[in-house]
């Protein structure tokens, strides 16, 4: 069983052919880096999304490496071109099984 | 021994012997760059990097980077990483674009250990390296605090 989390994602409806549009994904997570330890002197272990990608009509857009350098609940802003309507896939992968996949739609003008 | 004396020995033993392990050093950073570029050239500047100089908490840190670009077919911004000096871990982010970014710009949220100087590196499509740096000043430092 894989373990998942709320996203939302901030895109437009809709876009004009050509048109760069901006997209916010934020992913609720806690990004245990690893290296705290508990009052006890105990590490605790790292829990961190490992990947992020968005693919956009099946075709990769933009792709993120996770490292324990990333605050909890990662948000990403970064654009797509709008080319043809069609469906934008967002998906998190990262430690203990951890998948989160959220799909949006987009209508191009 | 009193209580107090157990106390403040145990927070000692625990709170400052993991603090001074789990920092990277500059020469670290270098190396998690050599690992990037390998043993090609790196330019300095292109990327615009947005950094506040005084952070009050480290725990999150809003960046942005950016990189100019026709982002074309061929010619394109490949990927942008965030290498942090003083992180226990030098390698923040990595960011990867195709033609379809449209825009080689991305913005995240980032932990900071210590005031340090943290590094953009950018890969263009056709191999070249650029990149610049920011020294920050940390008041109240992430990662490592117990919990």
């Amino acid at each position: 069983m894989s373990r998942s989390s709320r996203a939302v994602i901030t895109l437009p409806k809709t876009a004009k052919r050509g048109e760069v549009f901006e997209i916010r994904a934020i992913v609720q997570h806690e990004m245990e880096s690893g290296f705290r330890h508990t009052e006890q002197g105990v590490r605790v272990a790292r829990d961190i999304i490992r990947e992020f990608v968005c693919t956009y009509n099946g075709k990769e857009v933009f792709r993120s490496e996770l490292h324990p350098g990333i605050g909890s609940n990662p948000l990403f802003i970064f654009y797509a071109k709008a080319e043809q309507s069609g469906s934008l896939e967002f998906k998190w992968t990262g430690d203990d099984n951890y998948l989160t996949i959220v799909k949006h739609t987009i209508t191009v003008l | 021994m009193n209580q107090r004396r157990i106390f403040i020995t145990s927070l000692t033993a625990l709170s400052l012997s993991p603090w001074q392990s789990a920092s990277a050093t500059p020469s670290e950073a270098m190396q998690a760059m050599q690992r990037i570029v390998g043993n090609r050239p790196v330019n300095t500047g292109r990327i615009y990097f947005d950094l506040p100089p005084l952070v009050e908490n480290g725990n999150l840190v809003a960046i942005k980077i950016a990189v100019q670009s026709p982002m074309t077919q061929n010619d394109y911004v490949k990927a942008i990483h965030v290498i942090a000096e003083a992180n226990p871990l030098p390698n923040v982010v990595s960011c990867y674009f195709t033609p379809l970014s449209g825009k080689a710009e991305v913005s995240t949220r980032i932990r900071l250990a210590d005031s340090q100087k943290v590094w953009a590196l950018a890969q263009m499509s056709d191999d070249s390296f650029w990149r610049t740096s920011v020294d920050t000043v940390v008041t109240l430092s992430a990662c490592t605090e117990m919990i």
